[in-house]
């Protein structure tokens, strides 16, 4: 009996380490790869999420019927219990991995802490549902896409391009010979194609190095006491038909108790499935082989979720008050104009809803446009996707954000769609506009416009320049109804600092109260 | 490490880097030399492979300017987004051709590049040319992507608007440069032709070539000489240039340009728009400073 559960705990390492593999190669993979469509499900961690399911469901109060891999995963806990916590998710495979690093954690006993979750959990669903949707702040998938895709993985680039770019200036040929190749390697393989550059990178890095410092005040600090998912989890598991079973009658030794990565195990070991993830560390390493799990509950312990009656409400009703103080904003009255969104984006409120900040849509911009909001969609907006067209620009082919949004707040638009799907307008300064501030020749921006009829022309015009002689020189305007506001014009503007041309949301569509001012109908 | 070592070292250190920044010279001696009409061949056929050979029959053919050993560059229009019918980019199978040819002629290597406008690998790849050229089994042929790393500053010594700009080392240290442009319509510079599509090798802001452009182009042509440019008009683009994107502005024309002089190939080029060689800035700067002809007359045009 003991050989086989051994087996089992070591295949829990095996599963964790593959699970973990796949969701770097899914990450690596979540980029153009030759053509526009996407040949790998790479957004398959957010939409097995149930949390994040219920959670933009109720915020938008319909059935997402793209989520539905999170039912599968329910389904399972329901039988298998906590499973997902112990061999599947990254986030608990990375803390895992990092304990030895934290090698002063305390360990075992029940957490006094572990009811948290379930209030932030409660707190959250009827937040969203009441219009205040944060899932995103807290859910570990968003946390750690996010802290690699904004922050870790341009990092590693930069790492590797230095050392490089040192090797390849610096160095005499014969090391080249063996560093470029290596080089070559690295950039087919695991680097990025190029170097991005992300807003809230350093933020997005601490919020996700945080949960690992935890781990030095508790084992799986996260996973025990905060974790919305562990909590929808945990709501299921109750019903869970494999239970552990420890020795009731079995001494004073409490190894399992010290062991236990999760705390689930109490004085009585009595094994809790709220908190028990499976890991098999204590059949394993039980000196008297008093522990099983098996799916006979006889004798079995019925948990209970201790949760206190008052903290339950007061996290209702917070979550039901909150909500009301986002018309308070001037945001409300009057949005940023310089907040653009993604092409395919929902109108605002449904948008924000759905919207899981999970950061897949910032990876996968081959562009490098889309930038984690920070506050200019208010506090609740925090690391939603916006176009900065400065940094970048939305390429005029692609339609990859909307592939890889897991909950739909981008719509995966057909090529066709994208073509004419108006995000935003560009407005010309002419007080910085080369041709006409200076009479100096640019239009840089035509040149770049992407619609086939430009939506960017120029007028022949004579101007003084600042010679004071008579030139006559191009000056860019725009046809409002031709821009879809891909923001190339702004990215490419040769003018040091801000572009002469600006992006802004003026006229998107998804939003007709922001539309542009016309003097007929457009049709 | 003492004071006086360091400075020893900090001046060594400095010195070496300095003098490791090439410095490209055109001497005098060369453009004084005796300027002979240059030959201008164009050709037309439906079978655009076939027909890079055809056009470079009267120039002498491709071992004219591939020898054995040579490190060759070939330098395609591959800017954009678009796919070959829409006329953005050089026709996949002109590069094609070119790049069989030099290696038959003998090649060390062949490196095919642009740093593009749009998107690098979307660009690579919807120009048709990628899928083109990995058809080609020969290792010899490099197909790739600028190394952000292999961008050096020259000076320009006998640049009049531009005296710094910084070029991707693999085209100024080729032996062979071939510039393969596609002929095309452009809001700034009226045509898009060989000396334009040299902004491929360039690094940094290429928006600010923009201020000055015809001027700054034929600065630019005084360090990136091709020995050979193979205009591509085997389908050009008339208006919304140089990117396109409306196949009603794309004409069929099935024709290609050569020429070992760069600014007569593209000024004969510029009246396949029913355009006059001086209404292009670039063509007329590059001809004063004498880097070609542009006058129709001196040219031996050769339809082949």
């Amino acid at each position: 009996m003991k050989k086989k559960w051994l087996k089992l705990r070591h295949g829990r390492r095996v599963s964790q380490v593959l699970c973990f593999v796949l969701f770097l190669f899914l990450f690596v993979k979540t980029d153009y790869s030759g053509s526009n469509e996407l040949p790998y499900a790479v957004n398959i961690l957010f939409r097995i999420d149930p949390f994040l399911a219920l959670s933009a469901s109720l915020a938008t109060r319909t059935l997402l019927a793209i989520m539905w891999p999170s039912l599968v995963f329910i389904g399972l806990t329901f039988i298998l219990g906590r499973f997902f916590c112990g061999w599947i998710c990254p986030m608990g495979s990375l803390l895992d991995s990092f304990h030895r690093f934290a090698p002063h954690a305390g360990e075992g006993r029940v957490s006094s802490l572990h009811t948290l979750k379930y209030y932030l959990l409660v707190f959250m669903l009827v937040a969203a549902f009441f219009g205040l949707p944060a899932a995103g702040y807290i859910d570990p998938f968003s946390i750690l896409v996010r802290g690699l895709a904004l922050s870790l993985y341009p990092a590693l680039n930069v790492l590797a391009t230095s050392f490089f770019t040192f090797t390849y200036q610096e160095m005499p040929g014969w090391i080249n010979t063996l560093t470029e190749p290596v080089y070559a390697i690295l950039k087919a393989s695991i680097l990025p194609f190029r170097q991005n550059h992300y807003e809230l990178a350093f933020f997005s890095l601490f919020i996700l190095a945080a949960i690992f410092l935890m781990e030095r005040l508790q084992r799986r600090f996260f996973c025990r006491n905060l974790c919305p998912v562990g909590a929808v989890y945990a709501f299921t598991s109750r019903f869970s038909l494999l239970r552990g079973k420890g020795g009731t009658k079995c001494g004073k030794c409490r190894n399992c108790m010290d062991i236990c990565r999760m705390g689930a195990i109490d004085e009585e070991r009595n094994i809790s499935p709220l908190d028990c993830n499976l890991c098999m560390d204590c059949v394993d390493l039980c000196p008297g082989s008093k522990i099983s799990f098996s799916f006979t509950q006889k004798g079995v312990e019925q948990p209970a979720f201790a949760l206190s009656r008052r903290t339950f409400l007061s996290s209702l009703a917070v979550g039901a008050a909150l909500p009301f103080f986002l018309d308070t904003r001037t945001m409300a009255k009057r949005p940023d104009p310089y907040l653009v969104r993604p092409p395919g984006a929902l109108p605002e409120d449904e948008f924000l809803g759905r919207c899981v900040r999970c950061g897949e849509c910032m990876k996968v911009c081959i562009g490098n446009a889309l930038q984690p909001a920070f506050l200019s969609a208010g506090l609740a907006g925090m690391f939603s996707p916006r176009l900065q067209a400065r940094t970048g620009y939305c390429e005029f082919n692609c339609t990859l954000c909307g592939q890889v949004c897991p909950t739909g707040a981008l719509q995966e638009l057909t090529l066709a769609r994208k073509h004419t799907a108006k995000i935003g307008n560009v407005f010309f300064d002419k007080n910085r506009c080369l041709p006409y501030a200076k009479g100096i020749p640019c239009i840089v921006c035509e040149e770049h416009c992407p619609t086939p009829d430009k939506a960017i022309q120029f007028r022949e015009a004579q101007v003084l320049n600042s010679m004071g002689e008579k030139v006559a020189v191009k000056q860019p305007y725009v046809i409002d109804e031709r821009c879809i506001g891909c923001g190339i014009c702004e990215t490419k503007c040769p003018l040091p600092g801000n572009s002469a041309v600006r992006l802004t949301s003026a006229g998107e569509h998804r939003d007709p109260r922001n539309a542009l001012p016309t003097q007929s109908l457009p049709y | 490490m003492d004071r006086r070592n360091f400075m020893k070292q900090v001046l060594l250190w400095s010195a070496g880097i300095s003098s490791t920044i090439p410095n490209f010279r055109i001497g005098p001696e060369l453009l004084a030399a005796e300027k002979k009409s240059p030959v201008v061949s164009h050709a037309k056929d439906k079978n655009y492979y076939a027909l890079v050979a055809r056009v470079l029959e009267p120039l002498g053919g491709i071992n004219k300017f591939v020898t054995t050993g040579d490190r060759v560059v070939i330098k395609p229009n591959m800017a954009w987004d678009r796919s070959p019918d829409q006329a953005a980019n050089t026709h996949p199978l002109v590069v094609k051709a070119l790049v069989e040819q030099s290696l038959e002629a003998g090649a060390k290597t062949v490196m095919v590049f642009d740093r593009t406008c749009n998107e690098e690998r979307r660009c690579y790849v919807n120009s048709g040319i990628q899928q083109t050229l990995e058809s080609i089994k020969d290792k010899r042929l490099k197909f790739y992507h600028p190394d952000s790393r292999k961008f050096v500053p020259v000076n320009i010594e006998r640049g009049k608007a531009v005296n710094r700009l910084e070029i991707y080392r693999d085209a100024l240290e080729a032996d062979t440069y071939i510039n393969v442009p596609v002929a095309k319509h452009h809001g700034l510079s009226k045509l898009t032709l060989g000396l334009k599509n040299s902004m491929g090798v360039l690094g940094g802001n290429r928006g600010s070539m923009h201020h000055n452009l015809g001027q700054k182009l034929a600065d630019l042509a005084t360090v990136i000489r091709p020995k050979l440019t193979v205009v591509d008009a085997t389908r050009i683009l008339l208006r919304n240039g140089p990117q396109g994107g409306n196949l009603d502005d794309v004409k069929i024309l099935d024709t290609l340009i050569a020429s070992a002089d760069a600014v007569a190939c593209d000024a004969f080029a510029t009246t396949l728009f029913n355009m006059e060689p001086d209404e292009i800035a670039s063509t007329v700067a590059a001809y004063n400073m004498g880097l070609g002809e542009m006058r129709l007359d001196r040219m031996k045009i050769i339809q082949a």
